[in-house]
């Protein structure tokens, strides 16, 4: 890792060839990776949080017709929890990705396009 | 109390007592003027086709979130959302989280990436994975499909706001809907021809804030009400609703019960399914995610779509506090007791705390959203049609489309739409939302992910994908009960209907089912293609690095050769 250049962009290559070259990096397959890893955990968990929820008002209503309290239920926390959750699921991703995704790809991005320059 | 109320066709005549036609007229011209004030002042800025089609591609973070989240905002939305949440509480609301869901898939895999490949339809995504011609014709197909359905919604939300706050008239006016459309009609239009999306996005960000304004006001009025104790107002709200054998106001039942879908044992995965097409399907709407591809980079485009999610819960976790709000002020009997009249009870509440200068100011912005969600799709039309068919039809990349031809394009289409919504007014045609949603899950979101994430991915997988998922959907709704076997159905008085559970629960699978039939049954692969695919996507790199297609021409580098197929694969 550094600034000295993923992959040898001469001028001679052609853009398939770079791109394949950039793809087969290390760096570039880190950068796949920890993306990849991020969004696939965020949907199975996220999706499945909520998907648990709906299947559960469906076919097994009385799990959320228990009170908690006051006007409360089961089910209305759930509901508010599933809005809380797609906050932090925005935010986190905002803030994974400016800090370990932007990073990587700026530096592959220079690489790439400044080699031709 | 039960069946009666959902199988009385036609619904009763309203007694109109909210609507405030001189005010909302006096507003609306207001806004009307303001809107193409903005559309003539973002004139000066087009110079090229992605000026004129995605605003150069120059929209900050946050006019571009905002104008996402106002791409969201229609009739069913707003209007009609707070009636269902005041009329069927708990469901409704978990309803109205599967839209909240849906921003998340915009956030994780929609946005950045499409971007980052400076797309300007979901076929410069296709065109990476498969042959051209037909990529371009699958994603000319999916936009064009999806804007023939929501175009005709679109025009009648005009109607029916135009129906319920510009007249007082129990039943339809319609001299008031038909000028009132026409009118709205040719203004969008205008706004478009002249404006193009740098003009509709300033529109978009004025609506938004109206509208974002106005249900802020309303959220806390109600709330001031109960001095800001949410319990009693529950509490109020429970017990003022009117009664339903399914379930409490605020426990799962009414819509997921027994007897909740008329002349139907399908309950509850008639509801389930509707949660469920949602959630997966609405963000593949191409005139919702081509917001991000006016992005200033992937980066960007991420941040608009986050933002926007975020923006998004706030708008309608209000709505949540309006609709219960409304039926534990006004009483379950005051509040739309029918699914037609849902869309009774938000003007019925703003008239309640605020008289006839806030039902005159609700009518007036609502009109100018349904008006811009008729330039937005109008847009995308266009787009589709500029980029998918012109491709399609073999025209060459580097020599874009000039703007007097976009602009004719934009007249052709526009007025077509306008009449051709206006003809569709009369039949109960409230199936094409739900329908477009289910093409999001079925055809759009399978298509996008094996294309972003699968390197076997081609171009019969593509075929596969979007033909078979189209198929499937479509078989499905025809034999829906929105089409017939109910009371509400396009042809309300035939029955042939087995499906009344939302299609996209099938539809998506399936979709996916059939891009890894597709795919594995053809021999076409191009592990090239997938790798420039991928690390354009994650960097936004391009090689040789240019700005835009368009602004720099496009060498001959970046040909055949730059997906390395081989002549005979291309042809």
């Amino acid at each position: 890792m550094g600034s000295g250049g993923v992959v040898d962009t001469g001028d001679s290559t052609t853009a398939g060839d770079q791109y394949s070259a950039v793809y087969d990096s290390a760096q570039f397959q880190a950068l796949q990776r920890r993306s990849n890893t991020f969004i696939v955990w965020a949907s199975v968990l996220f999706y499945g949080w909520w998907f648990t929820g709906i299947v559960l008002a469906a076919f097994a209503p009385g799990v959320f017709r228990q009170g908690v309290g006051g006007p409360l239920n089961v089910g209305i926390l759930f509901l508010v929890l599933s809005f809380v959750l797609v906050g932090v699921v925005c935010l986190a991703y905002m803030r994974f990705a400016s800090k370990r995704l932007d990073p990587v790809s700026d530096r592959i991005r220079a690489d790439l396009e400044g080699g031709l320059r | 109390m039960r069946t009666d109320i959902l199988a009385a066709p036609p619904p009763a005549p309203i007694d109109n007592t909210w609507a405030a036609p001189p005010i909302a007229v006096g507003i609306f011209a207001v806004l009307a003027v303001a809107a193409l004030a903005l559309a003539f002042s973002a004139r000066g800025g087009i110079r090229n086709q992605a000026d004129y089609l995605l605003a150069g591609r120059r929209i900050g973070v946050g006019q571009n979130a905002l104008a996402h989240v106002a791409g969201g905002i229609m009739y069913s939305t707003v209007i009609i959302i707070v009636g269902h949440v005041a009329l069927n509480g708990f469901d409704a609301i978990l309803l109205l989280t599967a839209f909240v869901m849906s921003t998340v898939l915009a956030v994780l895999i929609y946005a950045g990436p499409m971007r980052n490949l400076n797309a300007y339809t979901i076929g410069d995504l296709f065109v990476i994975r498969a042959r051209e011609r037909p990529a371009r014709m699958a994603s000319a197909v999916l936009t064009l499909v999806i804007f023939g359905m929501f175009n005709v919604i679109a025009v009648g939300s005009m109607g029916f706001v135009a129906s319920r706050m510009f007249t007082t008239s129990p039943t339809v006016d319609v001299p008031v809907v038909a000028l009132t459309v026409g009118i709205v009609g040719v203004i969008a239009i205008a706004a478009v021809y002249v404006g193009g999306m740098p003009g509709v996005t300033r529109v978009l960000v004025l609506k938004v804030s109206l509208m974002m304004a106005f249900v802020a006001v309303l959220t806390i009025a109600i709330l001031a009400r109960y001095k800001l104790n949410i319990f009693d107002l529950l509490n109020d709200a429970e017990a003022n609703a009117a009664p339903n054998p399914r379930g409490e106001l605020l426990t799962t039942g009414r819509l997921f019960g027994e007897g909740a879908t008329v002349n139907s044992d399908q309950d509850p995965w008639v509801h389930l399914s509707k949660a469920f097409a949602i959630a997966v399907g609405a963000i593949g709407m191409p005139f919702l995610f081509m917001r991000f591809f006016m992005a200033r980079s992937g980066r960007a485009a991420r941040q608009t779509a986050g933002w926007a999610a975020i923006i998004t819960i706030g708008f309608w976790a209000c709505m949540v506090v309006i609709g219960l709000g409304a039926v534990a002020i006004l009483g379950g009997d005051a509040i739309g007791k029918v699914a037609a009249h849902r869309d009774i009870t938000l003007p019925k509440i703003t008239d309640e705390l605020g008289g006839s200068w806030a039902t005159g100011a609700l009518g007036a912005i609502a009109l100018l959203s349904v008006g811009a969600i008729f330039a937005v799709l109008l847009l995308n039309a266009v787009t589709s049609v500029t980029r998918d068919l012109r491709a399609a039809r073999g025209r060459p990349d580097d020599r874009p489309a000039e703007l007097k031809d976009m602009r004719r394009n934009v007249l052709i289409i526009g007025i077509a739409s306008l009449v051709g919504g206006m003809v569709m007014m009369t039949q109960l045609t409230h199936i094409f939302i739900p329908t477009s949603i289910d093409l999001g899950a079925a055809c759009v979101l399978p298509a996008v992910v094996y294309s972003l994430f699968w390197r076997r991915y081609n171009t019969s997988g593509l075929m596969w994908t979007v033909y078979g998922g189209l198929a499937v959907t479509l078989f499905m709704v025809v034999f829906s009960n929105g089409v017939s076997g109910d009371p509400t159905a396009l042809f309300p008085d035939a029955d042939f209907k087995f499906v009344d559970f939302e299609p996209g629960l099938l539809g998506a699978p399936l979709g996916f089912l059939f891009g890894w039939i597709g795919t594995v049954t053809s021999r076409e692969r191009n592990d090239a293609a997938f790798r420039e695919m991928r690390v354009r996507s994650l960097t936004g790199a391009t090689v040789p690095a240019r700005q835009e297609p368009e602004q720099a021409a496009t060498p001959s580098l970046n040909g055949l050769d730059r997906a390395g197929r081989t002549l005979s694969e291309t042809h």
